[in-house]
């Protein structure tokens, strides 16, 4: 089975992916249609939370954080993939992430998007969120710098603002591409000023590589700090169940499995959506799917890590909140998440499934909710069971407020990745260009060789 | 003497890297060909770069210049913000922290890093750029352009070079 | 600028609190609670409630964990065994139940200061932790990491909320305290507003304040004086006196009562393995029988 049809020609491949930009299948309309529907729920609980205070959300004394912060490091989390695909692949030389790694960088784009949002809907005073920004001003007053929220602020932003950049700058041939093809209209003029006046010349392409692996070799390390420092955000602390050494890999594992659970989902999606099925071939599934099994083991040993160094620890608190998770009221879900992070994943080891789409859609789907729930049960078990016994709460239960605004979270994510899907092209034109050319190249030399034409792996 | 541009079309790099060789080969009056001559490709092939002699790239000068910036600036603005603000302790830590300066010095290293590289890249790739007189939108699909200026007078002969390698089409710049 | 303040002031910037730091000059306030005389009856909470316009949420907002409560009476059962966590198996011990008053307990190294984004929480030259109400956010992270959960909330616009201060109730607030609006963090200042006001008055008299001239609210309505509020530095004070009959230090980790068997001493702070060096020493219990 090969990653892509070498002899497809060039010419094609344009006209296919220019075709993404313009006649999806009826799914995206529906797609669409449901995602705004579900904004607008969001949207009305943001509302009213601004209107009548945080109390509607059902957060209290002790359970300050739940869900919002919860899917706060779900949505970052999810970002990490993009990353990985594109510059961890990319310093690799693994040629099979080029007709996947636009999208998956999108998503890392819309994703963090998502995530700043839930920071503002979490604050009390969204009004005045701009007193955690270092702006000079007349009174002197700064932020504290010493607070892994901060940052987490900086640190966001940082990655936001690279991962745009490295969407656009790994773009603007194919922009090109659309410049010189789209009919008259916005969206040409769109393209002609976004692609720069790019057109090909070595001087451009030259430049670019060098920049293309300079950003790829910042944002690896930048990846791994961000969900750090969100890690940091628990580990910093004093908490019992948060102030763990191993929580920032432990955070960096997760976020790369959710991500890549959420590339399968998109790639299904995708593949059917935009008719993609040439260029997002099975065997490329089959390589995510693998990479997708290889992080979950990897996150299945911290997590049992965390729980082995918290229970041969001496920190009676720390142990209390493990058996609480364990045994409370949050025991369903604390054991949903393991089976849904560690049990399921192990289906993902047989060959058959791993081409297997609808099997797969299920299960990225499955997996991914086994990550939201392993954050929701690292935010609330702890409030929940705390140092203080006389502040034990174990009865909060989120408010509709807090559940109606992570709901509408999926759809903002899915309306601004739906989009940007059919405005910009989501397949690298360019690139499977350069992985067509190179594999028949390789196939031709091995031809002349006298040896026989195997797949390129 | 007026110069004018010729823009060739060929459909594979072997083709093109055929005609740049004859091109370096051959002296036309006239014509420079480490000056005058344009590669245009759909994709990124650096064995094509290479014929056409070494240019070296400076984005990485850009990308270390803007890393360290970024670093120093973030660490003395975040110290002077501490320092002077309020000189008031915090749980107990001191007024400057080195631990959470330097998270954020390392995001700031990055953060400028990127920008600046970013911006070397536009300075060095000459974009956003003019587009220039001769294009045609198949080098943006499957065909490798050669846009050479040269005098009036070697037009002729270069065009002789690309009909010889089988051009799929030559575009010509209207004589001034 | 920046950087020649940072070098010349560059020791000034770097020491820690308070182990190894130069003690709090001239005041460092402080507090001590009998847990042996309190009896429980809430007073302090009241007039807590009074002093410092707390909200009063009302019994629904109070079951969802909204309540506002400054200063909160805890009370526990006794258990067979303090080793177990299992509870009583008789429902009323014949002890009677334990009561502690709980407040912000005024962290030498509070954990909520470090947390703050935007800095609205910070250690006082006086020793307190200071809440800065204009300039919180609201991310509620100072509580995340509250050991003691002495950090209140709120949830939502209570001087707009109807019932919170009916309206006779409204002459009673106190026009030394702002009213805070939703999205603030809130907690046990030391009843700042009376401690600056003493500092004020006394700057007159070119002196510093003594001992008893300024009482906190809980301190002065306790029927059995349980509660005592001082200065630390002042070897004058009641409070001192107490700290050092007890031998707790300030910036030790482990008071002699714990290092000791049979030392008789009855002087201690919550959580102190945590390191936070809380303000305020508590002396348990030491009667058998309910009162």
């Amino acid at each position: 089975m090969k990653d892509i049809n070498e002899d497809i020609a060039w010419a094609k491949i344009n006209k296919d992916v220019l075709k993404s930009l313009e006649s999806p299948r009826k799914l995206y309309w529906v797609i669409l249609a449901v995602a705004i529907a579900m904004i607008s729920v969001a949207v009305g609980c943001e509302v009213y939370q601004y209107n009548m205070g945080m109390g509607v959300s059902n957060l209290n004394n002790p359970h300050v954080w739940g869900l919002y912060i919860a899917t706060f490091i779900f949505w970052i989390g999810m970002s990490h993939s993009g990353t990985l695909l594109s510059a961890i692949l990319h310093l690799m030389h693994a040629d099979w992430r080029k007709p996947i790694y636009r999208f998956a960088e999108a998503m890392t784009t819309f994703s963090l998007m998502t995530a700043g949002l839930f920071v503002m809907v979490h604050l009390g005073r969204l009004w005045q969120f701009y007193y955690s920004l270092p702006y000079p001003n007349d009174r002197g007053l700064w932020p504290n710098f010493q607070s892994p929220l901060l940052w987490d602020a900086m640190a966001i932003f940082t990655y936001l603002s690279s991962s745009i950049l490295f969407l656009f700058v790994g773009m603007i041939p194919d922009l090109a591409i659309c410049r010189d093809n789209m009919h008259d209209g916005w969206r040409k003029k769109l393209y002609t000023w976004l692609s720069l006046g790019w057109e090909g010349t070595d001087r451009q392409w030259r430049n670019f590589r060098i920049t293309y692996l300079t950003i790829a070799c910042f944002l690896i390390p930048l990846a791994v700090s961000v969900h750090s420092i969100v890690a940091s955000d628990f580990a910093m602390s004093q908490q019992p169940g948060w102030h763990v050494t191993s929580f920032p890999p432990y955070f960096v594992a997760g976020a790369l499995y959710s991500g890549c659970a959420a590339i399968i989902t998109l790639f299904i999606i995708l593949r059917y959506t935009f008719k993609f099925e040439e260029y997002m071939t099975l065997s490329i599934l089959k390589k995510t799917v693998r990479l997708t099994f290889a992080i979950a083991m990897i996150w299945t040993y911290l997590n049992a890590i965390e729980f082995a160094s918290v229970w041969y620890g001496h920190d009676q608190p720390s142990k209390d909140v493990l058996i609480q998770k364990a045994t409370g009221p949050y025991a369903p879900f604390w054991w949903g998440m393991i089976f849904c992070g560690s049990i399921v994943p192990l289906m993902l080891a047989f060959k058959r499934f791993q081409t297997n789409i609808p099997v797969l859609l299920v299960t990225s789907l499955l997996l991914n909710l086994g990550m939201w729930l392993e954050r929701w049960m690292i935010v609330a078990p702890t409030f929940s069971h705390g140092y203080y016994p006389w502040t034990w709460d174990h009865n909060q239960w989120p408010s509709w407020v807090q559940w109606g605004i992570v709901f509408g979270s999926f759809g903002w994510f899915t309306l601004l990745f739906m989009v940007f899907c059919k405005v910009f092209p989501s397949v690298s034109m360019y690139e499977v260009k350069e992985m067509v050319y190179h594999r028949s190249r390789a196939t031709k030399k091995l031809e002349a060789s006298g040896m026989q034409a195997k797949g390129a792996h | 003497m007026s110069q004018r541009h010729l823009l060739a079309l060929f459909s594979n790099f072997d083709e093109a890297e055929q005609v740049i060789k004859e091109l370096r080969n051959t002296s036309i009056k006239g014509f420079d060909v480490n000056n005058d001559l344009v590669v245009k490709s759909p994709i990124e092939h650096p064995e094509v770069e290479e014929m056409l002699g070494d240019k070296p790239v400076y984005v990485q000068w850009f990308t270390l210049f803007g890393a360290l910036m970024g670093g120093l600036l973030g660490f003395f603005l975040i110290s002077g913000a501490q320092a002077n603000f309020y000189e008031q302790i915090k749980g107990g830590k001191p007024i400057v922290p080195f631990p959470p300066n330097f998270v954020l010095t390392y995001e700031m290293f990055i953060l400028g890093g990127v920008f600046i590289t970013i911006l070397g890249f536009l300075v060095c790739a000459g974009l956003p750029a003019r587009r220039s007189p001769l294009y045609s939108s198949k080098v943006s699909e499957d065909q490798i352009g050669i846009l050479v200026k040269a005098d009036d007078a070697a037009i002729s002969t270069l065009k002789n070079i690309f009909t010889k390698h089988e051009a799929l089409e030559i575009q010509e710049e209207a004589g001034k | 600028m920046s950087v020649t303040n940072l070098l010349e002031n560059w020791s000034e910037f770097r020491h820690a609190h308070p182990v190894g730091d130069v003690p709090h000059d001239p005041y460092k306030w402080a507090m001590s609670i009998d847990l042996d005389a309190c009896t429980g009856c809430n007073a302090c909470s009241v007039a807590c409630y009074a002093e410092n316009n707390l909200p009063v949420v009302g019994k629904e907002k109070y079951a969802a964990g909204h309540s506002m409560h400054w200063m909160r009476i805890e009370r526990y059962w006794p258990v067979d065994d303090t080793t177990s966590l299992e509870p009583a198996t008789r429902e009323f011990p014949d002890q009677g139940a334990q009561f502690l008053p709980m407040m912000c307990q005024q962290c030498e190294a509070a954990p909520c200061e470090t947390v703050c984004p935007v800095g609205a929480t910070n250690h006082t030259p006086d020793g307190l932790n200071s809440q800065a109400y204009n300039r919180c956010v609201g991310s509620r992270y100072c509580s995340a990491n509250c050991p003691f959960k002495v950090r209140y909330f709120n949830w939502y616009d209570y001087p707009t909320t109807e019932n919170v201060w009916p309206a006779e109730m409204t002459q009673q607030l106190n026009p030394d305290i702002t009213l805070r609006s939703k999205g603030v963090m809130e907690k046990c200042t030391f009843c700042v507003q009376r401690i600056r006001a003493g500092e004020r008055s006394v700057k007159n008299e070119g002196r510093v304040l003594k001992d008893g001239e300024v009482q906190t609210a809980c301190q002065q309505v306790c029927p059995t004086g349980a509660i005592t509020f001082g200065n630390l530095i002042d070897s004058e004070s009641k409070v001192h006196q107490q700290w050092k009959a007890q031998r707790v230090e300030l910036t030790a980790d482990e008071q002699e009562k714990d290092k000791e068997a049979d030392s008789g001493l009855r002087g201690y702070r919550i959580l102190e393995e945590l390191r936070a060096y809380p303000s305020v020493m508590y002396m348990e219990r030491v009667r058998e029988s309910a009162i």
